[in-house]
């Protein structure tokens, strides 16, 4: 035991309590203090520190030790395993370990504790972290007493047993010098000076000076140790960058430099254990710039050649994998949609340039569920990046269960112009989803490869709404006039009249940038024409048809549009004007 | 003199308070009166503001007494801490003080408001060119000052820990801390895992020793032990640098973390051949080549501590950089831009000090702590920060604890303290162990060579040589611990 407590029925100092006669002692005062802290403490660990419930409990346990201070100035606790006591009354107790304050106190050593006056003020919220930090130590980590000795409480002191110092011994020099003090003087100062062991010294050490051991008055000037005030200045300055130093950026170089060293092939594997250890660890702190560097080293590593053994090769390899896996980018797209990670956008985007072809399907599944728009452009980004280096598994994705997956693979191909993925987006036509199928429109629009495209026709027919008006789009943009009679036929069909407006325009409009040589007669019909009984089309469709005259942009288009001008039908009016304007 | 209680944690938290605005007061009021005339406002804003701060402080502590020894202040019974917020303050009037040989000044209950001009302005004065504290005395004779006491620095003791109790707190801390750093280097040897929780405890009973009394600490490194050398090395490393960053002003939270690299500078070397480390004699460059692996090894050894929330980062860039030097000549060498960090630096001057006064198996007549420190000064091409060589000689004097050395009267003595006055850290305090004629004393007699001889003015006594004494298998420890 290193630390004796002292007696705990000592009076405190400056006590105004007659402290002979135990009756009159606060105990109860005491008693309800620890009452009030157990609820703090409980306060604490449920809610935040502006919580008003913690706060209303935390101004209670403050207001019990200034009732205390009334009558006395610090409060001195003994700590036994199951109770506290103070001037020999038990003043805590708990049967219970799991719960128990003084078992906390008392199994890291601390046998006794002084509260001092003053703790109420501002350390109040540190003391109760710091015991309620100790309930969740691991064994392995640190105790209650480095705790308390972090925390640096200047108004609650402790004593504790150390067991460490139990049976210690100084470590001792070895045998002291026979010859004695007189020998010593006769070669340090006898007439022919140093011996001969101080002259081959002095040949070992000539950088220190001709004479060692010789006092030079030069070593007495004050500025040779003693810092002025300019020399403080660089000082501070320099804790200042210890202080903000990019600590883990500054290791991980230190572990790059010396990985690129093939003749350690023992420190290379260690340290690409240590990576692969570090990478969770980084991520899940949203230490992004750091896992981006390991990836981006590795990456390095393996193009370089002969940098790492064939073994060693493998270890990068998988290490890069497992980063890209599902797994671990599922956890990551998860703490970056719940904010458990603020990523900034070059540190996130850094990573995620680095992912392998593993990464894809989750992360197009993640862009794609992505709310934040930010997040969701870098990882599209990411995306298009990954898919242009492992093009084969962009294709791969598109065989994928999950038709998200499937539908974002599709449109990336699409909108990278990824030609040879032109037979699989033609063949997802056929998809049962029907995203999937609207993303193979989009993709065939941006491939714009014949296969896909030919496929757009059939899309044309499609059981969904929004991949028939893709389709009608998308051929519409193409300006492929081959499938001319596709629309015609539908136009003219009774199906487009049963479909809503934005359909109906999606197909005349298109159907008009075809420049069918048929187109103004059938779209002029619409808008001017007249039935077997003088009867018109309707509004809705004339306006459609003026839409898609306006689309064919042609002379004879304009003229069948002017024609239209003095129309009395407000919404055929407005399209036909839309339409001689240039607008739609 | 009042003899005060030491101040419990509390109390000394509110005198450290008290006693900073004190000496900013003082400090300030001081500087009013170098510029302006007495009646001038700023003056007189002054000294009210000074006036009342320590009559408010006499009538709650029933007196106030400032002390200043070397580079601290004390209040009372309470060490002033000085950090780089302060130092220029305290270092003005400290010097103000000294200028008269003055080392305390106590403020008596009654103190009138009127009595710190003249004072102020009497240490505003050029000190009396004889003895300056009797120069001082004699001019406040005619001044109406009846409630301020002054001593001469000569008999200013340091307070606090009695030297016997400092010295038993040291030596447990010391003994616990090689202790614990075997069985740390050990374990990483056998490739067990370290008790990270007990070498935190260690280096924090360290940096309070150092924090509580640097002198003692600082006298437990001549402890040398050439079997232990390992692991006092580690120890002594971490109290050196622990040392030098208190001189630097770092908080104790700061101090720790640097303490912990310290102490785990070498981990590196257990995960080598142990026979290239324990070799005696040169080393060959296979050899020597391997021996500068160590702090990559340490750094690999680093991560697999258990027992740190977060990896020690810190401490790991303090053990791969320690032998880097500052113009990156030493190893290991860099692939990336990188320059050695505060911490880094710090550890460097305290291994070389160390190492340079150690017996090692390679190294068997080490030079004498005085040479070292010139060497480390001196000798751009060791590649240590000369900011940081300085701050370890204003702690451990010019001539460290430790040193053994032989006075013009050819006594033979131990440097046993260093000498509180910064303008004096080249006149310790020895320990005389032996008479002119080799005979050793039985029982040594202390000298402070800092002591004027009152008939010459000058020191009653000198170093003229300094002698290692592991050289001579002398245990200088003997007389000391």
């Amino acid at each position: 035991m290193t630390e004796i407590p002292r007696d705990s029925k000592e009076g405190p100092t400056g006590a105004a309590l007659d402290w002979s006669d135990p009756s009159t002692l606060p105990v109860a005062e005491v008693r309800e203090l620890f009452v009030a802290l157990g609820k703090a403490l409980r306060a604490q660990q449920l809610y935040d520190q502006n919580n008003p419930v913690y706060q209303r409990f935390l101004t209670q346990l403050a207001d019990a030790l200034r009732g205390l201070w009334r009558s006395m100035d610090s409060l001195q606790v003994g700590v036994e395993e199951d109770r506290l006591s103070w001037m020999g009354e038990e003043i805590y107790r708990s049967s219970s370990r799991n719960d128990s304050l003084a078992f906390l106190l008392y199994k890291d050593g601390l046998r006794e504790f002084t509260i001092h006056q003053g703790l109420e003020d501002a350390e109040l919220p540190s003391f109760l972290r710091v015991l309620n930090r100790a309930r969740d130590l691991r064994p392995e980590g640190d105790d209650l007493l480095t705790l308390l000795w972090e925390a640096d409480l200047q108004h609650f002191t402790y004593n504790y047993v150390d067991l460490l110092a139990e049976g210690l011994e100084l470590p001792s020099a070895g045998d002291g010098f026979p010859g004695g003090f007189q020998l010593v003087l006769e070669r340090e100062t006898g007439p022919e000076g140093e011996d001969g062991d101080e002259e081959e010294e002095s040949g070992e050490s000539g950088e220190a000076g001709a004479h060692p051991g010789q006092v030079s008055a030069e070593d007495f000037n004050p500025t040779l140790y003693s810092l002025d005030p300019l020399e403080m200045e660089r000082i501070q300055a320099d804790i200042e960058v210890e202080m903000e130093r990019d600590l883990r950026g500054d290791v991980l170089a230190a572990l790059f430099d010396r990985v690129e060293e093939p003749r350690f092939p023992n420190r290379q594997k260690e340290i690409l254990d240590i990576f692969a250890l570090l990478l969770p660890s980084f991520l899940s702190r949203g230490a992004l710039s750091s896992a981006g560097a390991i990836l981006e080293e590795l990456t390095r590593l393996l193009r370089a050649e002969g940098a790492l053994r064939p073994e060693h090769r493998v270890q990068a390899e998988r290490i890069l994998d497992e980063v890209s896996s599902a797994e671990a980018l599922r956890e990551l797209i998860q703490a970056l949609e719940d904010g458990t990670i603020a990523p900034d956008p070059a540190e996130l985007s850094a990573l995620l340039r680095h992912l392998r072809a593993g990464a894809l399907a989750p992360l197009l599944r993640g862009a794609e569920e992505a709310e934040d728009r930010g997040i969701k452009s870098i990882i599209q980004e990411a995306v298009r990046g990954i898919a242009q280096k492992y093009r084969e598994a962009l294709i791969g994705c598109m065989d994928s269960t999950d038709p998200v997956v499937v539908a974002g693979a599709c449109s990336l191909a699409g909108r990278i112009q990824f030609v040879e993925a032109g037979p699989k987006v033609a063949a997802l036509f056929n998809h049962p989803e029907p995203r999937v199928r609207l993303a193979a429109v989009e993709a065939a629009l941006g491939l714009r490869a014949s296969t896909a495209v030919g496929a757009l026709q059939d899309a044309l027919e499609d059981e969904d709404r929004d991949v028939r008006i893709a389709a009608a789009r998308a051929l519409g943009a193409l300006r492929y006039r081959p499938s001319a009679p596709y629309f015609r036929a539908i136009i003219e069909g009774k199906a487009l009249r049963q479909a809503d407006i934005s359909e109906r325009i999606a197909f005349f409009e298109s159907y008009g940038l075809l420049q069918d040589p048929d187109a103004l007669r059938l779209l002029d019909g619409f808008l001017n024409g007249r039935g077997f009984l003088g009867k018109r089309e309707s509004g809705d469709m004339r306006a459609c048809a003026a839409l898609g005259l306006g689309k064919m942009n042609t002379p004879e288009a304009r003229e069948a549009l002017a024609r239209a001008q003095g129309e009395s039908d407000p919404v055929v009016r407005s399209a036909v004007n839309r339409a001689l304007r240039g607008e739609g | 003199m009042t003899v005060r209680e030491r101040p419990s944690a509390a109390e000394n938290a509110r005198l450290q308070e008290q006693g900073r605005k004190v000496l900013t007061a003082l400090y300030v009021t001081l500087r009013a009166l170098k510029l302006y005339p007495l009646e001038n406002a700023a003056v007189q804003s002054a000294l009210n503001d000074l006036h009342q701060l320590v009559s408010a402080l006499v009538a709650t502590d029933g007196g106030v007494e400032l002390r200043v020894m070397g580079d601290f202040f004390f209040l009372n019974e309470t060490r002033l801490r000085l950090d780089l917020s302060n130092y220029s303050t305290f270092g003005s009037f400290a010097r103000a003080l000294n200028n008269h040989g003055l080392g305390a000044v106590e403020v008596l209950p009654g103190i009138e408001r009127g009595e710190w001009a003249p004072f102020l302005s009497l240490l505003l004065r050029p000190p009396a060119e004889a003895d300056p504290f009797e120069g001082f005395m004699q001019r406040l004779s005619g001044a109406p000052i009846l409630h301020l006491q002054f001593r001469p620095e000569t008999e200013v003791q340091e307070p606090g820990l009695e030297e016997e109790e400092a010295m038993h707190a040291a030596k447990r801390t010391y003994a616990q801390s090689v202790r614990l750093a075997k069985e740390a280097l050990t374990d990483v040897r056998m490739g067990r895992a370290v008790n990270a929780r007990r070498v935190k405890r260690a280096v924090q009973g360290i940096v309070d020793q150092v924090l509580a009394n640097e002198p003692s600490m600082m006298t437990m490194t001549t402890l040398r032990d050439f079997d232990e050398y390992t692991f006092t090395h580690c120890v002594n490393v971490c109290i050196f640098s622990v040392i030098i960053g208190q001189r630097l002003g770092l908080t104790k939270l700061q101090l720790y973390e640097l303490g912990l690299g310290a102490l785990f500078h070498d981990l590196g070397k257990s995960r080598l051949d142990y026979e290239v480390i324990n070799k005696a004699g040169g080393l060959n460059d296979e050899e020597w080549f391997q021996l500068q692996q160590h702090p990559t090894e340490g750094l690999l050894a680093l991560f697999h501590l258990h027992g740190f929330q977060e990896m020690p980062y810190r401490q790991m860039l303090v053990v791969y950089e320690h032998h880097m030097k500052r113009d990156l000549s030493g190893y290991p060498k860099n692939r990336r831009p990188r320059s050695p960090a505060l911490f880094s630096r710090i550890v460097s001057v305290a291994d070389s000090f160390d190492a340079g006064t150690s017996i090692r198996s390679y190294q068997y007549e080490p030079w004498a702590p005085d040479q070292v420190l010139r060497e480390m000064r001196d000798n751009s091409k060791r590649g240590l920060d000369p900011l940081l060589v300085k701050a370890l000689i204003n702690a451990t004097g010019v001539f460290p604890i430790g040193t053994l050395c032989i006075l013009d009267s050819m006594e033979m003595g131990v440097v046993s303290a260093v000498s509180k006055d910064p303008k004096k850290l080249h006149l310790p305090v020895v320990k005389i162990i032996s008479d002119a004629m080799g005979v050793p004393l039985a029982e040594p007699r202390t000298v402070d060579l800092s002591r004027l001889d009152p008939a010459t003015g000058k020191p009653a006594v000198a170093i003229i040589k300094t002698i290692d004494p592991q050289k001579y298998g002398i245990k200088v420890s003997d007389y000391l611990i």
